[in-house]
């Protein structure tokens, strides 16, 4: 394993590749940064630059921008109040109030060096499990992956904060756009309409692009008037520079704290449908509930920083374990990631390092020289990247649409895709103005495929259907997305009855 | 009366259903157990049932607010369907669209430059310098990209049919 990580690392420090990754990691800390523009957005800006390349040289890219923008966020979490990234959410707590007290350069570096903690950490456990799991996974057959990819779904539509209902029809929505095309078994055209274009079925980067760009671009627009960060910056005047080894000091001189929620952030990433957000906050609550002064969060303790940014990096490591040993994405990010890799030929599963070690260690290789790139990329442009950021939004939209164009164009260079583009980006504003959240229709759009051919293989195979239930890993996967559905409409019903006590009037006896 | 909720389950409803019924004229081969239509009819017919839920759970949400009993939680406040900044997002989509259908017969130098200068006008209307910035950003988005990808990534960007540019 080591010699093949070796061999990795060494393939990735040529130049062809370690230049996609400092673009990529570049690319990610800028878009990270970006308030508005979260990781998954700058994935898929990013990738229609990739499609000339080789795979390695694309996935470089990849691993730099979901490493970059992990640690990206921080960036104006801490120097303006601002979470560049929904994973950077609870580093705002303690991030930002440690910057008001005149050391924006501590909070910055706190995070950065936590973040690469973390981030290395989660690389261990990557490369250490990744192997293992996918050799669990080869056991594997039709049913159990029929199951897994449900479970998926289920955990993707019930951890939703709008209603289960409306997670799962959200995901079954996703499906829907998957169904439509040749069928995997006979080639029968379905549900085509006489359309050749749709004969080939919709792509689903086009569909990824419309719904997530659309969805945030124009809720950006709605709000457009309102103060933007720009004004913001000029209360970061000190100097941001630090003494790197008293950080780093800092940081190591607790290590339960940074291994606590390093796992918090593996465990989470390598669990279908939670993602970065969670993670932090949750590694961010352990860690108050842990302190010995949980009174001081909040009021810029380096606790709550490193608990926070150790846990969304480390969350980036266990979401590539799931992807790579298994072939199903943790969560939005993670689902585009894994677009990523079938537009450049890889199809992730339990094969995939076994099959492909070069591209597999490569992975592995770009994912820790991602961090140490990310700290130099920090430490040259934090304050140029905070001006980045000040790029007033009339400007910057119109040039995010058009390289959305771009990416679904150029996946075949038919103008058809960027058709996709605009029906998927109504589609997708549409459903969050009702309330449906986004996350299961991406699932059930990455995963339909996979779940379709799986269901039929199995059927083929076997047509009992009680198999589904009665083989152990398919039937526990099966028992779990059942478990997951029931325990959304179990916290639902005690989210209902607490609002309920809340209401409960005042009486008077 | 439906709200929100039951609107859009009504809409899922009806779009599950219609598919469902397109899937009828699906073959059925005698020699496998399932045939392609096997799958998309368990798609459809789930959503279409949860898509009912919805408007039923709707429904009887909206039965219970009827009739506050002492209590009983009262529901979150809907956002408002139509946002506040409407008309920018209508014209957004507005221009997006047209960029879209015109794109191949202006060709993508022509319609990006266009569309990203009307886009920006449109979304920061104040005039006076502020178009020269724009005419600037339109012009490099739309010559910088169609350099970098037609020259370094090898991605061939549409030629326009009545510009041929």
């Amino acid at each position: 394993m080591l010699e093949l990580l070796g061999a990795g690392i060494l393939n990735v420090l040529q130049a062809k590749y370690l230049l996609s990754l400092v673009i990529g990691t570049l690319a990610g800390v800028v878009g990270g940064a970006l308030p508005g523009v979260t990781i998954t957005m700058t994935i898929i800006l990013i990738l229609p630059f990739t499609f000339g390349l080789d795979p390695l040289q694309g996935l470089a890219a990849m691993t730099g921008v979901y490493v970059g923008g992990s640690a990206g966020g921080l960036i104006t979490a801490c120097l303006i109040g601002i979470p560049g990234t929904p994973s950077a959410i609870a580093t705002t707590f303690d991030g930002f109030p440690m910057a008001q007290k005149w050391q924006p350069g501590r909070a910055l570096w706190l995070g950065v060096w936590a973040s690469v903690c973390g981030g290395l950490l989660g690389g261990v456990f990557l490369i250490a499990a990744t192997g293992p799991l996918a050799a669990f996974a080869l056991q594997f057959g039709p049913w159990e992956f029929f199951s897994l990819f449900l479970f998926a779904l289920a955990m993707v539509a019930g951890l939703t904060e709008a209603s289960l209902l409306k997670g799962l029809i959200s995901g079954a929505i996703g499906l829907m756009a998957t169904i439509i095309g040749a069928d995997p078994i006979m080639g029968v055209p379905r549900l085509t309409l006489g359309s050749e274009f749709l004969q080939g079925g919709f792509q689903f980067l086009p569909i990824l692009i419309g719904v997530f760009a659309f969805a945030q671009i124009m809720t950006d627009i709605e709000k457009m008037g309102g103060p933007g960060p720009a004004r913001e910056v000029a209360r970061v005047a000190p100097s941001l520079s630090v003494s790197h080894l008293k950080v780093i000091a800092e940081i190591l001189g607790r290590p339960f704290l940074l291994l606590w929620s390093t796992v918090i952030g593996i465990l989470i990433g390598v669990l279908p449908a939670i993602g970065g957000s969670a993670a932090n906050i949750m590694a961010y609550d352990q860690a108050k509930k842990l302190s010995r002064h949980p009174e001081r969060f909040g009021t810029g303790t380096p606790e709550g920083i490193i608990a926070s940014e150790a846990s969304n990096n480390a969350n980036v490591g266990g979401s590539l374990v799931t992807i790579m040993a298994f072939g199903i994405p943790g969560d939005a990010v993670t689902a585009v990631m894994l677009g990523a890799m079938i537009i450049h030929g890889i199809q992730p599963g339990p094969l995939f390092v076994s099959q492909e070690p070069r591209l597999a260690y490569g992975i592995f290789a770009a994912y820790l020289l991602a961090h140490p790139i990310m700290v130099l990329l920090v430490g040259a442009g934090a304050r140029l990247f905070l001006r980045i950021v000040t790029v007033p939004k009339p400007v910057l939209i119109p040039v995010v649409l058009v390289f959305c164009v771009i990416g679904a164009y150029a996946l075949n260079n038919i103008i058809e895709n960027v058709y996709v583009l605009l029906l998927f980006g109504v589609l997708g504003y549409a459903m969050v103005k009702l309330g449906f959240p986004l996350a299961p229709l991406i699932l059930g759009v990455v995963l339909g495929d996979q779940i379709e051919v799986n269901l039929v293989r199995a059927i083929m195979t076997d047509a009992n259907p009680w198999l589904f239930l009665t083989r152990p890993i398919s039937g526990t996967l099966i028992g779990l997305s059942v478990a997951s559905v029931v325990f959304a409409v179990w916290q639902h019903h005690r989210a209902q009855a607490r609002l309920a006590e809340a209401a409960e009037p005042d009486v008077d006896f | 009366m439906l709200g929100r909720d039951g609107w859009a389950g009504l809409v899922c409803l009806a779009g599950s259903l219609g598919l469902l019924a397109l899937t009828r004229g699906l073959p059925q081969p005698a020699l496998v157990p399932i045939g392609p239509g096997f799958y998309p009819r368990l798609v459809l017919g789930s959503t279409a049932l949860l898509s009912a839920l919805l408007v039923l759970a709707d429904l009887l949400a909206r039965r219970r607010a009827g009739r506050p009993r002492r209590g009983e939680a009262p529901g979150p406040a809907p956002r408002p369907l139509i946002p506040p900044g409407w008309p920018l997002v209508l014209t957004t989509f507005g221009l997006f669209a047209a960029y879209v259908l015109l794109l191949p017969g202006l060709g993508y130098r022509l319609g990006t430059f266009l569309f990203v200068g009307a886009l920006e006008a449109a979304l920061e209307p104040r005039g006076g310098r502020r178009w020269l910035l724009i005419v600037v950003v339109a012009a490099a988005t739309a010559l910088v990209t169609h350099m970098v990808f037609e020259t370094y990534l090898s991605v061939l960007l549409p030629r326009g049919r009545w510009t041929a540019f």
